[in-house]
């Protein structure tokens, strides 16, 4: 039954979203807000009767939500929150739907809150690297609290990719987990055992601790792959609990990548935003002209220190150019790499620079929304 | 060969201040210097001949564990005493100080510098602009950590605070000890600062450096010391 309080709170949102979308707004923001603001419980109350499914994560969580919103779909009407808009305020404005299912991308920071009043059926994880550390503070920080609340929820099941030590730490002590493993990989962060503090042994991608953190013991194992690759099996996995068929995904369906013709010029645009998105974009296929986008807004990050300890070297024998907010921290960091650079402006300098027809674009994350979507 | 040792970056490679020894022998290779960086990690025990000793911010288990292990045959304060330069930041510097309080632990440092660490109320996040008397340019950078650090009466601070917050009391930025730095600022603060990075090239080799114009480098120093509030 809805209470009459909940019921006007959804008539002024959409009434909002309404106007903010007159006006050229997403308006995905704006309306959750305002739902929040006139029925604080408008999240759990509007929960109660969908079979929410979250996912979370560093990287991978916006193009993942999306291959598990098509899974899901084979099972009835969808509802979701939209790129990017993966704060509380963004689940209320998708919680508002009629839709029996939910599945939504949150946050790092607003997954535990969200657990907690939503009651979701399924939750996946898919990993916990650096990122936006003046936010975050520390890795350990977050997993502390995802703990915390994986421990609580005994109705949820979790997919844990537990490759990754923070997440495995995260669902140790959760009632039902289903472990996913590719056979291991590195952890850029990885040195310490989460839970107990201790140096971790790493060999090949395996760890374990004296405490018995470890990826050895899993209830799935799939063969190693990029990170793509693992988020469409791990999307697959969740499906599969719910009731789907498994839907084959290709890898770019599964990457922050967008193609956008400028002129005469094809820009293959990759979003990059923190060391271990950086490094796989590196290693994947770049033209032979390359443009850097930097920015260190809030959501990007705003100390660009991380930049240091990733390594562009395979951008050495490219036409580098640089440009953003943050370009020269960029140019600086790549040419004690030994990578000189093109350091400009803005976008639509860098591409007047771009002599071939194609050039591939890395930008950091609020850049990627402005000069993609 | 002039020898740079990164100390334990799987530990203390939170904030990428590994880029503090990439700028050092980048700036040595301008002046025709050789030199050459070597990764010690947490199960490796720590060179004696060493010429500059790295050690940068970490999250707090990583931190103490670091400490355990440097703390075994003390290579760095003998090292330190027959004047090879350390440059320790945030958690590294930490480490370095006489003792370290945690919410649950109190841990006696290497005590190459007379500072004492203990938790803050709350985080220090953001851009961080220090005068030392060192240089004549402040010098820009970002810290990140909630603790704060008191200077004993055998240590002097690095410099003082301009914007941000460094040690967190007094008004002033981390603590040095003749060739022993430790700071608050990460960047990479050499990055950053290359006139910082002269400074140590200078106490390691012992002598004048050759000038040198990376014009890149200098731009990059004074946009950001520009923007200081």
């Amino acid at each position: 039954m809805v209470s009459p309080r909940l019921r006007f709170a959804i008539l002024v949102a959409k009434l909002a979203s309404a106007t903010s979308r007159l006006v050229g707004n997403k308006g995905e923001t704006l309306p959750g807000r305002i739902l929040l603001a006139i029925e604080p419980e408008a999240i759990s109350l509007l929960a109660q009767n969908k079979e929410v499914i979250l996912v979370s994560g560093t990287n991978g969580k916006t193009s993942t939500t999306r291959a598990v919103v098509s899974l899901i779909s084979q099972l009835g009407p969808v509802t979701t929150s939209g790129s990017g808009s993966n704060l509380a305020w963004g689940a209320a404005n998708a919680l508002m739907s009629p839709a029996p299912y939910a599945v939504l991308e949150i946050d790092e920071l607003h997954l535990p809150g969200i657990i907690a009043q939503t009651d979701p059926t399924i939750v996946l994880l898919l990993n916990l690297t650096r990122d936006q550390l003046h936010r975050m503070h520390e890795v350990k920080r977050v997993a502390d609290r995802w703990h915390v609340e994986c421990t609580e929820a005994n109705e949820t099941v979790f997919v844990a990719d537990i490759d990754d030590p923070y997440i495995n730490y995260a669902v140790v002590n959760a009632a039902n987990v289903v472990r996913v493993t590719f056979g291991g990989r590195t952890h850029p962060d990885g040195a310490v055992c989460p839970r107990c503090g201790s140096y971790l042994t790493w060999w090949r991608g395996i760890y374990s601790c004296t405490c018995g953190l470890t990826n050895k013991e899993y209830d799935l194992k799939f063969k190693k792959g990029s990170a793509a690759y693992r988020n469409a099996l791990l999307a697959n996995v969740v499906g599969e609990i719910a009731g789907a068929q498994p839907v084959e995904f290709s890898e770019s369906q599964l990457e922050r990548i967008a193609t956008k013709k400028i002129g005469d010029t094809t820009a293959q645009f990759r979003l990059t935003k923190n060391p271990a998105s950086w490094t796989e974009a590196l290693q994947g296929e770049l033209q032979p002209e390359v443009i850097l986008v930097l920015n260190a807004r809030q959501v990007d990050g705003i100390d660009t220190s991380w930049l240091w300890d990733v390594s562009f070297k395979t951008l050495k024998g490219h036409t580098v150019i640089v440009c953003g907010e943050r370009a020269l921290d960029m140019a600086y960091r790549i040419h004690v790499e030994g990578i000189e650079a093109t350091v400009v402006d803005t976008f639509d300098e860098a591409i007047t620079k771009v002599q071939g027809g194609v050039v591939t674009v890395l930008s950091a994350y609020t850049a990627f929304f402005e000069l993609v979507m | 060969m002039l020898e740079i040792i990164r100390i334990h970056n799987e530990l203390l490679g939170t904030y990428g201040d590994r880029g503090n020894a990439d700028v050092l022998k980048y700036r040595a290779a301008l002046r025709k210097i050789p030199a050459r960086v070597t990764e010690i990690s947490y199960l490796d025990p720590v060179p004696k001949s060493g010429d500059i000793y790295l050690l940068g911010g970490a999250e707090d288990a990583a931190q103490i564990l670091s400490l355990t292990a440097l703390r075994k045959g003390s290579v760095l304060s003998r090292a330190a005493n027959k004047g090879a330069v350390v440059l320790a930041i945030c958690a590294g510097f930490q480490i370095l100080g006489s003792r370290y309080v945690t919410r649950d632990e109190e841990i006696a440092g290497l005590g190459l510098l007379d500072v004492e660490t203990t938790p803050g109320d709350r985080r220090l996040v953001g851009d961080i602009a220090v005068a030392s008397k060192l240089f004549d340019q402040p010098l820009t950078g970002f810290e990140n950590h909630s603790s704060v650090t008191t200077l004993g009466a055998d240590a002097l601070p690095f410099g003082k605070v301009l914007q941000g917050n460094g040690n967190g009391v007094a008004g002033v930025d981390g603590a040095i000890d003749k060739n022993v730095f430790g700071t608050y600022l990460h960047g990479p603060v050499l990055a950053r600062n290359p006139e910082f990075a002269d400074l140590l090239l200078e106490r390691a080799v012992g002598s004048t450096l050759s000038a040198v114009n990376d014009e890149l480098a200098m731009r990059y120093a004074m946009w950001r010391r520009a923007l200081i509030k």
